[in-house]
């Protein structure tokens, strides 16, 4: 017994020896997040899921895109002001110059033709309501009748 | 029981010690090396970065020469990828910001796009992404063929190419590629992870310092 707590505490001694420190969540959801329901809850968290895989080497962790080359997502008014094409362009992409919080970005946006409906919704349900964004949840529907528009 | 206490002290302080024993510690030499015999000595050679010729976004020619008594970072990029060129950029600006002000310090960024990434381009990328003139980070572009010759096994030792199976057609490392003075390789470190990024500052400082005490 007096050698299992012996081994325990060099492991502890090796452990504490090298580590870093953990950088805080600086991600901070909407008040909007209260209000979601259970449904609405599991989009958000599949959202930010796959935001981390598919959005997040260009957009960034926290939202913030990259200089005047990738638009900020966080406190978009693009977004605010664009709600109807969104699912369009997280699937289809986006060429062409936009002006998002007054700077203009020429960066062309690939396309992510694999994403299902529901995928599509849960992203936009996370980006929509993070970083100071206060877009409301997105259903299936909603992504389906944008996407099914003519471009 | 007391000798166990004493080991146990031995073990924190041996694992305290550990990062700082790491810090003092010479950066290795990195590559294929060589050794050749002249006039009965023995000498090392080290694998170095071979010669190039590039222009960089003001329209300047960057070769070997513009990195004399500098220690550098490399990467390659290309302006339209969609995967992870993005992150590799923002987590070279944190570099650029920490070193910029250090005329011991260069960054050169290689399209591998030249077709598309012309001088006009990568002008407009690179301020874009607030770098402003050429004075620390060049972003050059150049001859396909001698630029994917320069990032293979004869030069930076990583993977670039083109692949139209890939996202965007190509395909490339994400290494951050660090050479010293002497156009050695001391280290690779993945560009696309800000913690690997903590690494290669922590040992661009190291690799200064070698400089200061010689």
């Amino acid at each position: 017994m007096k050698k299992q707590l012996f081994i325990f505490v060099v492991f502890i001694g090796l452990a504490t020896g090298c580590s870093g420190n953990k950088k805080a969540d600086s991600e901070t959801a909407n008040d909007t997040l209260d209000n979601f329901d259970q449904k609405e809850t599991q989009y958000y968290s599949n959202g930010r899921r796959l935001y981390k895989t598919i959005c997040q080497n260009c957009h960034m962790e926290n939202g913030e895109g990259l200089g005047k080359l990738i638009p900020p997502l966080a406190k978009s008014d693009y977004m605010k002001n664009n709600r109807a094409n969104l699912p369009r362009i997280v699937k289809y992409g986006l060429n062409g110059p936009i002006t998002v919080n007054g700077i203009e970005f020429n960066q062309p946006m690939p396309a992510n033709p694999k994403l299902t409906d529901i995928e599509v919704a849960e992203i936009l349900t996370y980006v929509g309501n993070t970083w100071g964004n206060g877009l409301g949840s997105f259903t299936t529907e909603e992504v389906i009748k944008s996407i099914s528009e003519e471009q | 029981m007391k000798n166990q206490l004493a080991v146990i002290v031995l073990v924190f302080v041996f694992g305290l010690s550990a990062c700082n024993a790491q810090k003092k510690s010479k950066l290795p030499i990195l590559g294929r090396t060589d050794y050749v015999e002249t006039n009965g000595t023995i000498d090392t050679v080290y694998h170095t970065i071979p010669n190039y010729s590039f222009v960089d976004q003001d329209s300047v020619e960057v070769t070997p020469k513009t990195f004399e008594n500098k220690v550098y970072v490399a990467d390659f990029f290309f302006g339209t990828c969609p995967t992870i060129c993005p992150i590799m950029k923002q987590q070279m600006l944190r570099v650029y910001d920490r070193f910029g002000a250090n005329p011991e310090f260069g960054i050169i960024s290689h399209t591998i796009d030249p077709d598309h990434d012309t001088v006009a381009y990568l002008k407009d990328y690179s301020e874009r992404i607030g770098i402003m003139d050429n004075k620390v980070w060049h972003f050059v572009t150049g001859k396909k063929d001698e630029i994917y010759e320069l990032g293979t096994a004869a030069g930076y030792m990583v993977q670039v190419g083109e692949d139209e199976s890939a996202d965007g057609g190509y395909i490339h490392s994400g290494a951050f590629i660090l050479v010293d003075k002497e156009r050695r390789i001391r280290g690779f470190y993945d560009g696309t992870v800000p913690a690997k990024v903590d690494i290669l500052m922590n040992d661009i400082d190291r690799l200064l310092k070698e400089y200061e005490d010689e």
